[in-house]
């Protein structure tokens, strides 16, 4: 709003230099800057009728369109804000002509002054200086789209939109995508404690067998070393007769070394390959793996009797 | 003078390492199982963490950094797992509906499809531990098996057991050294649900009947702290308070054979402490096949068609010499 005032000032000192003017016509009265040639008279005045044509041109132009812009911007504003501005609009293209017809005026009088085509230059840029001061005195609003364009004011806000739902999809769909992948990924919890503690005791089970299974075989060799041949030759004599002597007991003598190989609390075999379940499949292929789970069914019976019965003493 | 030279030179030949003397242990002259753990299609970042975990838990005879590319397929790992004795592939791959892990047998099969019903990474169970516990040399040997429940006859678990009773080498009960047990495996097949609990271990030796205060002085040579007492004798006679799970100990002892450890000495009770490494998973058998991700289906869970389909088809889109046998279940 003060430019718009610093404008009319401005415009207001155009009159006065108008006025001004018309003082030196009276002192062009005198007839001391008449010394002109017909020629660049005529080329002035040609001059001055050009700007002043355009000035008109302009005049109608800018009036023209800015009604339009305000029509389309009326679309978006408040039925208010619209009046107001329309209202204001109209003063101002008021004054503007008022302007103008002053200017015209001047230019009518001061058709014979040299200086005059310069001065109508001046006066002709009225039309941008309108145009400028119309774009400056609309205030930019408070949007959050900024001063933009209003014509496509309704455009963008549709843009944004959109933007704002595809952002919020692709949102989605990696927050979808994280979770499918994340999918039956479980931080451990406090709740499952006591089914974390059953399955330690379990193996803790396992482990116990096995320790004392080894505990028992390797006792027997104790101070033997079985990289030296004459100690391997004693320890293969032992483990022989402990081998029989494990093959005589019966079942329900529950002693730890086979019962590592029963299915329940399976830990690692017992010393003889053919023992454990996995005899035939360390060394062949699986072809036949039923098969041969009946050939040893015998000897599997017998762990698996065995285990049953320790777990139960357990 | 150069040419003279050369008749002379003797022509050395390298000997030719003996594979064969790799895959077999040298004590008990078993054949070692080895693995590659591998997955089959693009894998979340969870489930690669997985599978870092799993080729950690199958340390050592396993490739710990097996690079896999995309244009890889079934026939390349297997190309590569004869000549290294490889024997057991762990594949894990994903759908839309859950993550699966396929235990298979190379290079004739049979294989096991497992649903992940759940799983836990090592980094949440760690995370989950006031004092998670990982010694240097945990991974430096084959953890001990345990499978459980799974005795109930019927002939699919009993192949699972063979299965994974084979993955890790087996252990001779009169050569083993109990240092080298450091990590228990477990597999516990829940009747009700039908599910496997896979729980992983480290096992722990502590000298029973020795107050806590003395067994930190010996296990941690550090000085101990005196300030609180009158005289010296007190750090050894004064009771701290007990462990807090004094009962499950009675079961949880055993006389060890040989010296574990600078503190668990031979033929002296020692309490088994169990704490977990991680991963933690909660499988359920769905299909076994005959073949090496092929052949025919010699178990498959009739609950699970629909998934069933689902993984033939990501199954024919990785094979490329899959030759489809007809569908019978033997056991249901």
């Amino acid at each position: 709003m003060q430019e718009a005032g610093q404008g009319q000032r401005k415009r207001k000192i155009g009159n006065k230099k108008g006025k001004g003017k018309k003082k030196m016509k009276v002192f062009q009265g005198s007839g001391q800057k008449v010394k002109m040639d017909g020629k660049m008279k005529k080329l002035f005045r040609r001059k001055a009728r050009d700007y002043n044509s355009d000035d008109s041109d302009d005049e109608n132009d800018i009036d023209e369109m800015p009604v339009k812009f305000e029509k389309k911007q009326s679309q978006i504003k408040n039925k208010e804000d619209d009046e107001k501005s329309s209202d204001e609009e109209m003063d101002d293209d008021d004054a503007d002509d008022a302007d103008g017809d002053v200017g015209n005026d001047g230019s009518d009088d001061e058709e014979e002054i040299t200086e005059h085509g310069i001065m109508k230059f001046s006066e002709g840029s009225t039309s941008f200086k309108k145009a400028f001061k119309k774009i400056v005195k609309r205030s930019g609003s408070d949007d959050v789209l900024g001063p933009v364009l209003s014509a496509h004011k309704n455009l963008v806000v549709k843009k944004l939109a959109e933007e704002a739902a595809e952002k919020k999809a692709k949102g989605d769909a990696r927050k979808e995508k994280l979770l499918l992948s994340e999918k039956g990924h479980v931080k451990p919890d406090a709740f499952s404690v006591s089914h974390e503690k059953l399955l330690i005791g379990v193996a803790t089970k396992g482990v116990v067998k096995l320790f004392n299974a080894v505990n028992k075989a390797q006792s027997s060799q104790k101070g033997l070393n079985p990289s030296r041949s004459k100690d391997a030759k004693v320890i293969q004599k032992r483990r022989k007769e402990a081998f029989f002597s494990e093959l005589g007991k019966s079942p329900s003598g529950s002693n730890a070394k086979v019962g590592t190989s029963g299915n329940a609390g399976d830990t690692e075999g017992p010393a003889w390959a053919a023992l454990r379940d996995n005899y035939m499949l360390t060394t062949s292929k699986l072809k036949d793996w039923d098969k041969a789970a009946d050939e040893a069914e015998a000897t599997d019976d017998f762990g698996r009797q065995d285990d049953s019965s320790s777990e139960e003493d357990d | 003078m150069a040419r003279f030279r050369n008749k002379k030179k003797a022509v050395f030949v390298k000997p030719a390492k003996k594979q064969s003397q790799q895959n077999v242990d040298h004590v008990t002259g078993d054949k070692i199982p080895r693995s590659f753990v591998f997955s089959r299609l693009k894998l979340p970042a969870t489930l690669k963490q997985l599978q870092a975990d799993l080729r950690k838990m199958m340390l050592p005879y396993t490739a710990l950094n097996l690079k896999e590319k995309k244009r890889n397929n079934l026939r390349d790992f297997l190309n590569v797992a004869g000549p290294m004795g490889v024997t057991h592939f762990l594949m894990l791959s994903k759908t839309g509906t859950s993550p699966y892990l396929r235990v298979a047998r190379t290079p004739q099969g049979p294989t096991l499809t497992f649903k992940i019903q759940q799983y836990s990474l090592a980094v949440d169970i760690i995370k989950s531990q006031k004092h998670p516990r990982v010694p240097k040399d945990l991974f430096k040997n084959s953890p001990l098996i345990v499978l459980s429940g799974f005795g109930t006859g019927e002939q699919h678990l009993k192949l699972t057991t063979i299965m994974f009773q084979n993955i890790f080498p087996a252990i001779d009960i009169n050569t083993v050294k109990l240092s080298s047990c450091q990590r228990i495996v477990l597999l516990n097949y829940n009747k009700e649900t039908k599910l496997i609990d896979f729980r992983h271990y480290s096992i722990r030796l502590q000298p029973v009947g020795v107050s806590r205060r003395i067994r930190k002085f010996v296990q941690n040579h550090n000085v101990p702290d005196l300030r609180s007492l009158q005289d010296v004798s007190d750090f050894i006679t004064k009771a701290g308070y007990g462990s807090e799970s004094e009962g499950d100990e009675e079961a949880a002892t055993v006389s060890l054979a040989s010296d574990v450890g600078r503190v668990n000495k031979a033929s002296t009770k020692s309490a088994v402490k169990l704490q977990e490494i991680g991963p933690r998973m909660t499988l359920e058998l769905i299909k076994i096949e005959d073949g090496l991700c092929a052949g025919t289906v010699i178990f498959g869970n009739s609950g699970e068609k629909k998934e069933q389909v689902e993984e033939d088809e990501e199954k024919d889109d990785d094979e490329d010499d899959a030759s489809k046998g007809s569908e019978d279940d033997m056991d249901e």
